[in-house]
């Protein structure tokens, strides 16, 4: 054995900005997310240039997982250009090399705030969800190792109290984004804040999903043909958003998920949120050659 | 504007063996080519010098690795890794199994923390042999494939011990092959 041996070359920086040993503590623990679908891992998140809450935990993945060739998109909320998803694609592009895109169809690595895209995943792309609170549990069980002891046994009890009391005081359920889904029928994840028009396309998705929370240190998956149940009782079924009969003021698009753009005289404007979407929605009206993947949502029904 | 940085071939050859990794795990028996790599890289005389790349891809310092190949170990030992006997490992790469006793003493992690069940790392011969049938998350239905070179018993020795979400992965390698089967996956003997 040498130095030589012992040693590497001098780098002015790692290569996509995590070190070597975070990449493979990294690395094992997305391995073992994947075999436990579901259920959340505990890893270091190490410290990268951004504030813990701003998606520190997917951009640990994506730089865990980005090589030169790898094309990424960026998303905040469904939008290309807000200041978390532009910032986050010139880090990642500035670390790594990789090309960038905005066009679902062609990304490789897709890192989300809050929203999956409209346009089905293939099989070959893996979708990186920023998590906040990846305990489904907190709003129920604020200690997280009495929450961990409830994963363990499956003592999900509260969890169906909780829907059960919304209903009772509200006539519906009331949770809006990160709805608690049962993964592989054993484990109970938030699938982060994404609404609940997006959670139906989880179950069975050809994509792999891996969702990280940097600021709480886990992550967790969800493997490629899973199933992914929104908690529901057999007599008040899963309901997404109203957005079906919506049409997007810009592009004309219908039948997907809305941002809401109130107006000064009390009504709204309803824009696509999925920006992509829109732009290419408007692209192909004017006549360009686009390319409009298939989609989820079909006349705003889950297909 | 500071110089976008570059892959060093290591670095690269880590990120792809990784990929294939995940990939093989994501659908189970769906196998997956581990990237090349030179010869100069890993130590010579190596049986099975994929398992090599593996622990360059996910093995350091704060694993604790069983390597039945003492060169393998050798290797292993340079990541920093500390040697372990089977029933300690979260990592072990054999060059074969000939009974399955030895997945009893595998560590399965617990119901609080899974993540510490073990991955073994084993050569077979994928695509031939006894016919077995898949199910589970990451199979589209069932998937029907075959695997030789396992001692007799083996997946019924796995699904005995193995109590979901306790339980090991296992990776078998052909070559520049891999396959991974992770705990979620049923096997059945057909």
């Amino acid at each position: 054995m040498t130095l030589q041996s012992l040693t590497k070359d001098w780098e002015p920086m790692a290569y996509g900005f995590l070190d070597g040993s975070a990449k493979r503590e990294i690395r094992r623990k997305m391995l073992k997310a994947i075999s436990v679908p579901g259920c959340q891992m505990p890893y270091a998140s190490r410290e990268v240039p951004m504030a813990r809450g701003w998606g520190t935990g997917g951009l640990q993945v994506s730089c865990t997982l980005v090589t030169p060739r790898t094309r990424i998109k960026v998303i905040d909320q469904g939008a290309d250009d807000s200041v978390n998803a532009a910032s986050i694609r010139k880090f990642l592009a500035s670390v790594s090399g990789a090309p960038v895109t905005t066009d679902t169809l062609q990304a490789d690595l897709i890192q989300s705030r809050h929203r999956i895209p409209e346009e089905r995943l293939r099989e070959d792309q893996v979708l990186v969800l920023q998590v906040p609170n990846p305990e489904p549990l907190r709003s129920v069980q604020p200690n997280m190792s009495i929450a961990r002891q409830m994963h363990a046994d499956a003592d999900y009890g509260r969890m169906w109290l909780q829907l059960y009391e919304q209903i009772v005081r509200s006539g519906r359920v009331m949770q809006g984004a990160s709805y608690p889904s049962l993964v592989n029928g054993r484990h109970v994840m938030t699938p982060s804040p994404i609404p609940r028009w997006d959670v139906p396309k989880l179950h069975m998705a050809r994509h792999l999903t891996l969702l990280s929370a940097g600021r709480e240190k886990r992550l967790h998956a969800v493997p490629p043909f899973t199933r992914v149940e929104p908690l529901v009782f057999d007599d008040v079924p899963y309901r997404v958003e109203d957005h079906a009969g919506l049409t997007c003021h810009r592009s004309g698009a219908r039948g997907f998920f809305m941002n809401e753009i109130p107006q000064a005289d009390g009504t709204s404007l309803h824009e696509v949120s999925d920006s992509d979407l829109g732009v290419k929605t408007i692209r192909a009206a004017e006549g360009e050659d686009t390319r409009i993947g298939a989609t989820w949502y079909v006349d705003g029904e889950m297909s | 504007m500071p110089a976008v940085p570059q892959p060093s071939a290591f670095e690269s050859r880590c990120n792809a063996t990784y990929d294939a990794l995940m990939w093989a795990l994501s659908r189970p028996g769906l196998p997956r080519d581990l990237p090349p790599f030179d010869p100069d890289d890993l130590p010579a005389g190596l049986a099975h010098p994929a398992h090599a790349a593996l622990i360059d891809a996910l093995i350091d310092r704060e694993c604790t690795v069983h390597c039945e190949n003492p060169e393998l170990a050798r290797h292993a030992a340079r990541s920093g890794a500390a040697p372990g006997t089977p029933r300690t490992a979260d990592h072990l790469f054999l060059d074969g199994l000939a009974t399955p006793d030895l997945l009893g003493d595998l560590r399965q992690g617990s119901d609080l923390h899974p993540e510490d069940g073990a991955t073994l790392v084993l050569p077979a011969r994928l695509g031939q042999g006894a016919p077995l049938r898949l199910s589970g998350p990451g199979v589209d239905g069932t998937l029907d494939v075959r695997l030789a070179g396992l001692p007799e018993g083996f997946w019924q020795t796995r699904a005995r011990i193995m109590r979901y979400p306790m339980g090991f992965e296992v990776f078998l390698t052909d070559g520049a092959r891999v396959l991974g089967l992770p705990r979620s996956t049923r096997v059945e003997v057909l």
